[in-house]
């Protein structure tokens, strides 16, 4: 009884389902992405509590061009994140904010449109900021600020000519203040972001570089004994209890600037992020470039770059791209770096006496001396979390210097591999 | 006689002094929030129970809107969002249990295995669909899209008990009513569904209490600071890299609690004996 | 008999067959507006969802062929969501034809089919817990089904950082991240681990909160017990307020340096400060402590109310055979309680194998652990959240969700089948 229908239905269904088996074969030209000529507005991403430095850049320009510009404020470090989430999504910014390091991976995405500057404009950018916005000999965006970690140090604990010079005269000190309940220098050598200024003083480094310059990603050097020698330095502070155990992880940065904004830190390795920061919460605070480390070297430093970049998701690139360009001039740098205090990379304004007298940029560009780029290619996206991860397990004494390295440096080889296949 | 009685004394100091124990464990962190929002300074580093120098200087900044943060917002999308899916969820949950109860239809059986598996796969674990969707159909930022993810969210697990408990009401108070020529749908509303009310506010809390505890959904389908709800910006507030605060945090948590636990232990009352009534009846 | 019978079903035949044009073969039954109504939602529905289907199953076998037009992850979607209103369709297809066939089956044997009003109040009739169940299970189509293929659908391509939109295509590669995870030593020895942990953590932090607030409702039932509303009052707050809040502040509460446990309880207690969040074994034990504090109240206020139900006599009997209290306990209580709550106690370890939230907010899955690529407390969820949202790994974390799901599904059927729902149904 109930087999006469349910055979023809299958039977049916078969040939429903070849029917709709030839159909697609000229689709997909109807959908294009291209939904030109809808000028007039650009949506820009600035970082946070930083819309105050391009707000009259931005009316000149919507004035100028005659079009509206909408600004948001977003974490710069996150906004590639959400580029990924948005951009598809129709909702995305034409504009963007985001670290140098990162334009690699956005670059292999395809997220970042190429911009076509003449080299003489990229000349008015200092060599190091520009060079992070290149790949492949291709400009992806133009330089805003530049920063660099350095070192604050409140003036109340520890006067200018008694500061420590090194890091060994920190690690005295530090032990001495530990002996009143106080903490005398701290900084989150649980990163790689922090402890590569030590790492790269004792010749460790992330990548190597290929003859023309390049990173390359087959010779990493977190695990020669150079590094090995730092980590065991650096895990020196936390074992002898100068660093305290809680400024450890991911929730150490806020217990590290409340130590520091409280009075209970001497001095702390922190960015041009917290300048205002810590002079709201009251301290009285001086800037000088990191501490020579034991062995006589320098201590380095990563150089962040920060950056506008145009969204491929973009409706109105040429547009978005002018702005980028006017934003960054000159002229407009020099505002935004008066109303934000970011160092800016543009080498006119770098030796300009406005900045030569601001003690915090003039540290930030002391240190820079110092200091290296942060890879940009897509392979250092692999890098921070496996290295992170072995910081912290040789700080907190889980593992020896050399097998929490070794370790790291073949979990980011494998995953390189994995993911270069193709 | 003098035994038993020093042996009844023993247990009940032993209890008051258990429950006193436990009692303490619970107000601890409790109390502590409640130091921590009065407290100077940003972090819990100094925080002590109780405060040294006292400052509203945390309500008072979580009044102060700015790019990205909104509280009260928060807290009304919050609200929003769980009064709407506790009623959604109720509703859907009962007429699907009711049907899953008291008839015997094809694909009845393999409808509730298929219940009891979608109940252990986490829905979070497929954000990017859910995200992919939210694109497809415009509705990123949609608090709409966010209540039926919800309420989806909601239907396995609690269909599942409500199931449970509608089966353990006998069928012959169906059978009398219908008897009385009283429809599907009316021994429904009316005897049914009053009977089921403690699972129905069991259903009603889960509703309640679920978008106020997610982040990983929301966080996903709501892009907008304006449109957070109270997770996602309270979330933030302490996990941001630079100015997070934890005494803010502690003032808004404190916020929200108080209003939700208030409502929350006036219902127990009828959620305890309701539940007693119901066991009864099994 | 029976020969003679199939020998008459021409017109069921007929109407069938007809049918596969739907509405056509209700024609023939001679039910008109039946049979109009089913040609026009058949058009309405072929018209409406020609371009889904065209472009859904072209993107679902392709996944795009052209940057930057093709959205790999857009056409997967779309090739879902096509596929299910197929199937949708494909269902009331299957009921035309099955309606075209029972009426022409009446005409056979001399009956006449309803007319539309009828048939309408017969299908309302026999339809009726369908129409009960079909708002919630459409919900549970778009918001979990859906969901779940699709992530089950990417773990068979290479979504990953380098095969996203808008510069790449994904692909089809079959089984390959499948290999990957129990291949690459590093990946298999940290499912493994995470899979150890997520089962231990299930059993224990369930099996605490449900111990400890079956334990606490029997305390407060006791008879001749003072302020029992105060203690139940103070025994539901910690399910009172919001979860995420208090996991956070047990965060901070738990800091290694400066959270109270340490500086202040611990102090007291003349104990040595302890590395809850550096450490990942004491990491561990906060969480359970913390999910157990979490966990109990909702256990609490389930038993209380079962307590309150359990008969008199059935203890006076035991009284009568001069039972002590314990015996009385475990032979009449603690069965009676498990026996009304076995669904409720179930569900505390289906949730707390998905427990994400309290895993990811106390310490972020941390802290680190060598030679691992997961945290030290990570669970599968957690994990994969991580995988997904902070490494990009989508294919991976997609195949985890399918190796988590098997795991799940295959204890929850030998767990059905156990129990008694499965003969009832």
């Amino acid at each position: 009884m109930k087999k006469g229908w349910v055979k023809m239905f299958a039977a049916s269904t078969v040939a429903l389902l070849a029917l709709t088996g030839c159909g697609p074969t000229s689709s997909g030209t109807s959908s294009s992405s291209k939904s030109n000529k809808s000028r007039g507005s650009l949506l820009v991403w600035e970082d946070k509590d930083k819309s105050s430095g391009i707000k009259d850049a931005v009316s000149k320009f919507e004035k100028e061009n005659n079009v509206k510009i909408k600004v948001v404020e977003k974490t710069y470090a996150d906004q590639l994140k959400q580029l990924r989430l948005d951009g598809p999504a129709g909702t995305g910014p034409d504009v963007i904010t985001i670290p140098g390091d990162q334009i690699g991976t956005a670059v292999t995405e395809g997220l970042l449109k190429e911009l076509k500057v003449s080299k003489k404009t990229q000349s008015i950018y200092t060599d190091s900021a520009m060079e992070s916005q290149i790949v492949d000999g291709k400009v992806y965006g133009l330089p805003k600020a530049v920063e660099s970690t350095v070192l604050f140090y409140n003036k109340k604990l520890v006067s200018e000519k008694d500061l420590p010079q090194t890091t060994e005269e920190w690690y005295k000190f530090s032990k001495e203040e530990r002996t009143r309940g106080k903490y005398g220098l701290l900084a989150l050598w649980d990163q790689i972001y922090y402890a590569q200024g030590v790492f790269s003083g004792y010749g460790g480094y992330i990548f190597g570089k290929k003859s023309s310059g390049a990173y390359n990603p087959k010779d990493i050097g977190l695990n020669n004994s150079g590094a090995i020698e730092a980590a065991n330095y650096v895990s020196k502070f936390y074992k002898d209890g100068l660093f305290p155990k809680g400024i450890l992880g991911d929730k150490g940065i806020n217990v590290l600037d409340s130590l520091f904004t409280e009075g209970k830190a001497a001095a702390v390795i922190s960015g041009p992020w917290n300048f205002d920061v810590y002079k709201k919460a009251g301290i009285d605070y001086g800037v000088v470039k990191l501490p020579k480390l034991a062995n006589g070297k320098p201590m380095s430093s990563f150089i962040g770059v920060k950056s506008y970049n145009v969204s491929t998701y973009s409706k109105n690139v040429a547009l978005a791209e002018k702005f980028v360009k006017f934003v960054s001039n000159a002229n407009n740098s020099k505002k935004r770096y008066e109303v934000t205090n970011e160092v800016p990379a543009i080498k006119s304004l770098v030796n300009s006496a406005a900045v030569k007298s601001d003690v915090n940029a003039e540290a930030v560009a002391k240190q820079s001396q110092n200091a290296e780029l942060t890879p940009n290619i897509t392979e250092m996206d692999q890098v921070w979390t496996p290295i992170n991860n072995a910081l912290q397990v040789v700080d907190t004494g889980k593992a020896t210097a050399k097998n929490a390295l070794n370790s790291a440096v073949s979990q980011i080889n494998s995953a390189i591999k994995a993911n270069g296949k193709k | 006689m003098h035994s038993i009685k020093r042996n009844k004394n023993i247990r009940l100091f032993g209890t008051y002094l258990l429950l006193a124990i436990v009692s303490i464990t619970i107000f601890y962190p409790l109390a502590w929030t409640i130091g921590a929002s009065f407290n100077k300074g940003n972090s819990l580093v100094s925080t002590t129970l109780i405060p040294k120098n006292p400052t509203f200087d945390h309500y008072i900044a979580l009044t102060k809107t700015s790019g990205t943060f909104y509280y009260f917002q928060w807290f009304l999308n919050s609200l929003k969002i769980s009064v709407v899916t506790m009623v959604l969820s109720v509703i859907l949950v009962s007429i699907t249990a009711y049907a899953f109860s008291r008839f015997r239809f094809r694909g009845r059986k393999n409808g509730l295995i298929m219940f009891l598996l979608l109940q252990m796969i986490p829905q979070f674990s497929a954000l990017i669909a859910l995200f992919v969707m939210a694109q497809m159909l415009h509705l990123v930022n949609s608090h709409f899209l966010l209540i039926l993810i919800y309420v989806g969210g909601q239907i396995p697990m609690n269909t599942y008990l409500m199931k449970g408990y509608i089966d353990s009401i006998p069928i012959s108070l169906d059978e009398s009513a219908r008897l009385d020529g009283a429809s599907r749908t009316r021994i429904f509303l009316q005897i049914l569904a009053p009977l089921a009310k403690p699972m129905i506010s069991v259903v009603a809390m889960n509703g309640f209490t679920g978008p106020l505890g997610d982040f990983a959904l929301s966080s996903v389908i709501l892009r907008d600071p304006k449109s957070y709800t109270l997770p996602i910006g309270l979330y933030n507030l302490i996990n941001d890299k630079m100015g997070a605060s934890y005494t803010t945090f502690a003032a808004g948590a404190i916020l929200i609690s108080l209003p939700v636990a208030i409502v929350f232990i006036l219902l127990q009352k009828n959620f305890v004996s309701g539940l007693t009534e119901g066991g009864t009846k099994g | 008999m029976e020969k003679s019978k199939s020998r008459d079903r021409s017109h069921a035949r007929i109407a069938g067959l007809l049918s596969i044009i739907p509405g056509v073969g209700q024609l023939y039954n001679k039910q008109i507006i039946k049979g109009i109504a089913f040609l026009v939602v058949a058009l309405l529905y072929i018209t409406g969802f020609w371009n889904l289907f065209n472009m859904g199953f072209w993107g679902l076998f392709t996944l795009g062929t052209e940057v930057p037009r093709d959205n790999s992850i857009f056409l997967l979607a779309e090739g879902l969501i096509a596929f299910l209103i197929l199937c949708i369709g494909l269902l009331f297809y299957g009921l035309n034809l099955r309606d075209a066939f029972k009426n022409g089956e009446k005409i056979d044997m001399g009956q006449h089919p309803e007319n539309f009003i009828n048939s309408v109040k017969s299908l309302f009739d026999t339809s009726y817990p369908y129409l009960l169940i079909s708002p919630g299970l459409l919900l549970l189509i778009f918001t979990v089904i859906f969901p779940i293929l699709f992530s089950f659908a990417l773990a068979f391509t290479n979504y990953d950082l380098y095969h996203t939109a808008p510069a790449h295509l994904a692909n089809w590669v079959g089984l390959e991240t499948f290999k990957q995870i129990f291949t690459v030593d590093i990946w298999r020895s940290t499912f493994f681990d995470v899979l150890g942990w997520t089962v231990i953590w299930t059993l224990v932090a369930s099996t605490l909160s449900v111990a400890i607030g079956i334990f606490m409702a029997i305390v407060v039932h006791q008879k001749d017990l003072k302020f029992k509303r105060l203690w139940r009052t103070i025994l539901v707050l910690p399910w009172a307020v919001p979860g995420f809040v208090t996991i956070l502040i047990f965060a901070g509460m738990f800091n290694d340096s400066f959270g109270a446990v340490n500086t202040v309880i611990l102090h007291a207690l003349g104990l040595h400060a302890v590395s809850w969040m550096t450490t990942a074994s004491w990491t561990k034990i906060a969480l359970l402590f913390i999910q157990s504090w979490l966990g109990f109240p909702y256990i609490f206020v389930v038993t209380t109310g079962v307590l309150q139900s359990i008969p008199e006599d059935l203890y006076e009997a035991a009284i009568m055979d001069g039972a002590t209290a314990w015996e009385k306990f475990r032979k009449i209580t603690l069965p009676f309680i498990l026996n009304q709550m076995a669904p409720i106690i179930i569900t505390q370890y289906t949730f707390n194998f998905n427990n994400f939230n309290i895993i990811y907010l106390f310490n972020n899955g941390g802290p680190a652990v060598p030679n691992s690529t997961a945290g030290g407390t990570d669970i599968l969820v957690s994990w994969i959240y991580k995988l997904t949202m902070s490494s990009n790994q989508y294919a991976l974390a997609a195949a985890l969700t399918i190796l988590l799901s098997i795991f799940v599904i295959a204890i929850a059927l030998w767990q059905f089948k156990r129990t008694n729902s499965f003969k009832e149904g």
